[in-house]
């Protein structure tokens, strides 16, 4: 493979055919990913949820890292996936409210707005085969109207009550799907995200103990302080793997 | 012996720490750059200055973390000029972040970016592979960061002395080379502080030694003189 300054390069294969590859710019794998986001409709607006780690490959490398917050003043966005890549589109999105507050015209952009762009630039970079490698939660509230979607790396897009990414997929998801309800008080609403935090704790490799719910209600977006939750190791069977049998796995 | 493939990258394997203590911040790092097996320099920098206040610890590819800072040194030189004030820390780490963003697919580079500015004081941005930025108050990169883990969640305090994080910073070096066979060498520390900038050098010998190292001499001739009968071998 032999590279040239303007980044492109050439290689042959076995049966002498040469390939002419442009690598402009490729994610073509995640080095600081975070993971799983969770979110979730109650009566006065919407709730997101996400640990506050950055891992590295299989190192839990950063322990500190915000993965939701705040744009405008009618929207959270909360990631996982890459990190310098959500920090781009949080560069993308500071621009899009800029142009948006330069009007001036008392008109702001929607979550609704919001998740079309993010949507676009997503499925624009996928078609180029130069992903940003993110999947999205925009949550928002606007003259009422709650709206919680998804966007990921493919483009995918999709809104709905409650909604997870990465791990969460297969672990939050059923959770959510059997405990939601129409005009959850903002308790219930976090303890259900909290049942769904703690099974992730347990069951994904890649999350830490070092968590952050975020509110957005009509008045206003509220990322609230990390915090950790208390973990449950007192089965009969955790403490005597042998008592039934030989050995435990 | 296996092929030393002295043709491969130059790649510093490397230890490399930013900390920030009560008035400023500490860089360290190892002095080992190899090439393949090689060692191709005992003794290299990998504190690189980028202006008056500001250094840039390097891991990762060579090549690619040189380049990289002499770009920024160049843009950060122009910076001060048009602002006529020094350049600050956030801004010289935003541009090496740039750098490494839009090139991702290329380059292999892991830095650590330090230094002191009137509106900040002192300052750590983490720059991992992938572009992406965090400011930590302590930072550790690579590959003998692995075995500093779990030595800083224990070691690290807030608020330190000058003195603590000094020597905080040249235990943690020491420790990385003791177990990273791509760390090695000398430490090498740089503070920035209010008061300017101040280099210092630890050489090999001058180090602690820690598990199954023993004491360095000129000659065995010595030990022999020294005692009626040579050290026995432990077991």
């Amino acid at each position: 493979m032999v590279t040239a300054m303007d980044g492109s390069s050439m290689s042959s294969s076995a049966d002498g055919l040469v390939n002419l590859e442009m690598d402009s710019q490729r994610t073509l794998y995640p080095y600081v990913t975070g993971s799983s986001v969770l979110g979730i409709k109650y009566k006065d607006g919407i709730l997101l949820a996400s640990d506050t780690g950055g891992s590295y490959g299989s190192t839990l490398r950063f322990k500190g890292i915000e993965r939701i917050k705040v744009i405008g003043k009618h929207s959270l966005l909360g990631a996982s996936g890459e990190i310098s890549d959500f920090q781009e589109i949080l560069k993308y999105l500071d621009e899009l409210i800029l142009y948006d507050n330069m009007w001036d015209d008392g008109n702001s952009l929607g979550p609704k707005e919001v998740h079309n762009y993010l949507t676009r630039v997503m499925y624009n970079r996928r078609n180029k085969f130069d992903p940003l490698w993110n999947s999205l939660v925009l949550a928002g509230v606007k003259n009422g109207k709650k709206h919680l979607g998804v966007v990921t790396m493919l483009g995918v897009h999709y809104e709905d009550n409650h909604v997870s990414t990465g791990f969460g997929n297969h672990l939050a998801v059923p959770i959510l799907r059997k405990e939601w309800r129409e005009d959850l008080t903002f308790e219930e609403a976090v303890k259900i995200l909290e049942k769904c935090l703690t099974v992730l704790l347990y069951r994904d490799r890649s999350s830490i103990n070092k968590f952050q719910i975020a509110k957005i209600t009509e008045e206003g977006a509220t990322i609230y302080p990390p915090y950790s939750l208390k973990t449950f190791w007192e089965f009969a069977a955790f403490k005597e793997p042998s008592k039934n049998a030989q050995g435990s796995w | 012996m296996e092929d030393m493939n002295l043709n491969a990258p130059h790649s510093m394997g490397t230890t490399i720490i930013g900390v920030t203590y009560a008035g400023g911040v500490i860089l360290g790092a190892d002095s080992r750059t190899s090439t393949g097996m090689y060692v191709a320099n005992r003794a290299s920098d990998k504190i690189t200055q980028l202006d008056d206040n500001i250094y840039l610890c390097r891991s990762g590819s060579a090549a690619d973390t040189q380049i990289i800072s002499d770009y920024v040194r160049y843009f950060l030189h122009q910076h001060t000029i048009q602002q006529g004030q020094p350049a600050t820390v956030k801004v010289a780490s935003n541009l090496i972040r740039l750098l490494s963003y839009q090139n991702k697919s290329m380059l292999q580079a892991g830095m650590i970016v330090g230094g002191w500015d009137k509106h900040e004081g002192g300052q750590i941005y983490s720059i991992p592979l992938g572009g992406t930025i965090l400011k930590q108050p302590f930072a550790i990169g690579g590959s003998g960061s692995s075995y500093l883990y779990g030595f800083f969640d224990q070691a690290w305090k807030e608020e330190m002395t000058k003195e603590e994080a000094e020597s905080l910073v040249v235990k943690a070096v020491s420790l990385a080379i003791a177990r990273d066979g791509a760390s090695g060498g000398v430490v090498r520390t740089v503070t920035i502080n209010a008061d300017g900038v101040t280099r210092k050098f630890y050489p090999g010998d001058s180090l602690p030694l820690w598990h199954d190292e023993v004491v360095a001499h000129n000659s065995f001739l010595d030990i022999l003189a020294g005692s009626s009968s040579p050290e026995p071998m432990s077991t």
